[in-house]
């Protein structure tokens, strides 16, 4: 059952669609929406395609072997910008979520931390950096620590958590790339020391008795984005029926997702084999909200422009992205809530009229004024008190 | 890093299909390439890439590690970048036909995009080959398989019935013609129970 009813939609110019997805946690949004018929209520008829990598989603999608995908919210941005990949105008209209990434670090690292004395619930990085600077004045090596792809918000957010405790993240640590089901593994085996990851494999380490997170994305930064789902300009200049269509069956299936009722469906869905199945088995009692995910509420699925920014922000502070790219033209180029907003308003539901918000100002939830009414919106902090004013971007 | 005519491109080829790998090393000699290192386990692979130095590696597309390698191609200029780079100057139908066979590369820069499309060709080729080989051998399998249990389906309605093998076999077609079944599924349901009964 949903509590929003299917609006009356353009006629799609493509029925027939392959989506690609990583079977992780937040796929659930496509999930659901094919199984529980939310793509062809929508008069879509939805393949589902399991993909081995961030880099083959990214080719298939440029590639138009698949119609759209599941993505790092760094990967349309950084693919029209020409990074790490032919220059190809990608563009989301939809994001997959908030929250659920956390920074997990070995039992043995957090040994050694746990000697300088610190509080139990210090969750800054202020224990790693004298750890670093004992290991260098000793001569041993240091500490190497994984995320998941170069332009991904556990990239960032691992970053974020380091510099601000005066860790250089390019120099006093190396950082590397291990996809997240090999993270516990390869940590186990001593390769890596700690890792930034999505759930469930920050309680797989726990479960391995091998690591604890330290931090959870969302102390980091409370209800920070982290996928979306992104297709090419030209698809959606040629489908722009199809995309609305799609981004409807998605924004139902989101809020079917946030109601307590249904999370043991979606988790019995979210087993199956084709889907989630082999990693979700190594865990006891795997949970859908764990890391604190949100799907809807809290404008959850709501493109923001701002977010775009943030993500461009640190791609340029990172020195991945040159100081001559204009950040607000590419944020307004690739992120698109005017489209999110004409499904809304054909579907009725409440949503934001503007395209950016600041961040770090609120503790707890605040009241947005929407299109019909109010938006109860999150707690949007940071871990270490600052804020992120985006200029407004049109 | 630019390779000349006298040294042929160094190739490392990752497939965790040992025998796949096999025949992709057989194919770029003969069409001389350098396979420096075929690599089917990928633990430490950032530091075996280092060490090897490859022009070019050929990799399977869904691997995951395609995510390292492009966290390497973001850190050193003399790490094989993705070769998809070069769709925009090069033959875009190329690395359509590639990813299509499941294969993708990663290349230095300043290789010949002539070089690269040569590559990829015989990659993808042999990457169909090995999957129409793959099909075909598990056909012939499941074949086999299926003939399997028919005798023992048949066998058992034997042992149960005391009947002739004509007789049990007739039974079968009869069951399978009734219930609109294929003869295998009916062979498998003979088992379930009369296994029971043994």
């Amino acid at each position: 059952m949903t509590l929003i009813h299917s609006p009356h939609l353009d006629a799609p110019e493509k029925t027939a669609l392959t989506l690609g997805f990583l079977p992780l946690m937040d796929c659930a949004p496509l999930v659901i929406a094919k199984e529980k018929g939310f793509f062809s209520e929508a008069g879509l008829d939805v393949q589902l395609s399991r993909e081995g990598s961030w880099a083959s989603i990214r080719d298939k999608v440029l590639l138009g072997l698949l119609d759209g995908a599941q993505m790092l919210a760094g990967i349309p941005l950084a693919s029209t910008l020409g990074l790490g990949s032919p220059q190809v105008n990608m563009i989301t209209a939809f994001s997959i979520g908030l929250n659920g990434n956390a920074i997990t670090l070995s039992s043995d690292l957090l040994a050694e931390i746990d000697g300088f004395g610190h509080q139990p619930n210090d969750t800054s990085a202020a224990g790693l950096k004298q750890l670093i600077n004992l290991r260098r004045a000793t001569g041993r090596d240091k500490i190497t620590l994984a995320t998941v792809y170069p332009y991904s918000a556990h990239n960032y957010l691992l970053r974020f958590w380091l510099s601000d405790a005066g860790i250089d993240p390019d120099n006093d640590v190396t950082l590397t790339v291990v996809p997240p089901p090999q993270m516990a593994v390869t940590m186990k085996k001593g390769h890596i020391d700690g890792y930034c990851v999505g759930e469930p494999w920050n309680s797989v380490a726990q479960e391995m008795n091998i690591g604890n997170p330290i931090i959870s994305g969302y102390q980091i930064w409370n209800n920070c984005p982290d996928k979306v789902f992104a297709v090419t300009e030209n698809w959606h200049n040629a489908h722009p029926a199809t995309h609305q269509a799609l981004i409807c069956a998605l924004i139902q299936a989101s809020h079917w997702l946030d109601m307590p009722q249904n999370s043991e469906e979606a988790l019995q869905i979210l087993l199956g084999k084709a889907y989630l199945g082999p990693a979700l088995s190594m865990l006891p009692q795997p949970q859908l909200t764990q890391g604190n995910r949100i799907f809807h509420r809290y404008t959850a699925s709501y493109p923001w422009r701002s977010h775009a920014l943030w993500f461009l922000e640190q791609m340029q502070q990172w020195g991945q992205l040159k100081q001559d790219v204009d950040l607000t033209k590419t944020a307004c180029k690739v992120y698109r809530p005017d489209i999110y907003r004409d499904v809304a308003k054909k579907m009725k539901i409440l949503h934001p009229t503007i395209d950016c918000k600041p961040e770090g100002y609120h503790d707890s939830e605040w009241i947005l004024q929407g299109n019909a009414g109010a938006v109860t919106m999150g707690s949007d902090l940071f871990f270490n008190g600052t804020t992120f004013d985006p200029n407004s971007c049109r | 890093m630019t390779t000349t005519q006298s040294q042929p491109e160094r190739v490392l080829v990752i497939d965790k299909d040992t025998a796949r790998s096999a025949l992709l090393e057989q194919a770029l000699k003969d069409q001389g390439y350098e396979v420096v290192c075929r690599l089917h386990d990928t633990e430490g692979l950032i530091s075996r890439v280092e060490q090897i130095r490859p022009d070019i590696i050929i990799i399977e597309l869904d691997s995951p590690d395609r995510d390292v390698l492009e966290h390497m191609a973001t850190l050193n200029s003399h790490i094989p970048r993705p070769v998809v780079m070069f769709a925009e100057t090069g033959d875009s139908q190329t690395i359509q036909k590639a990813i299509k066979a499941g294969v993708s590369a990663y290349v230095v820069d300043g290789m010949s995009p002539d070089r690269i499309q040569s590559i990829m060709d015989v990659a993808a080729a042999r990457f169909r080959e090995f999957q129409a080989l793959r099909s075909e051998l598990n056909d012939v399998r499941s074949e086999l398989e299926d003939h399997k249990q028919l005798d023992q389906a048949k066998r058992l309605i034997m042992k149960h019935q005391k009947c002739t093998e004509d007789k049990a076999y007739s039974a079968m077609r009869k069951m399978a013609m009734d219930q609109g079944k294929s003869m295998t599924q009916i062979a498998k349901n003979i088992i379930s129970v009369l296994e029971i009964l043994d």
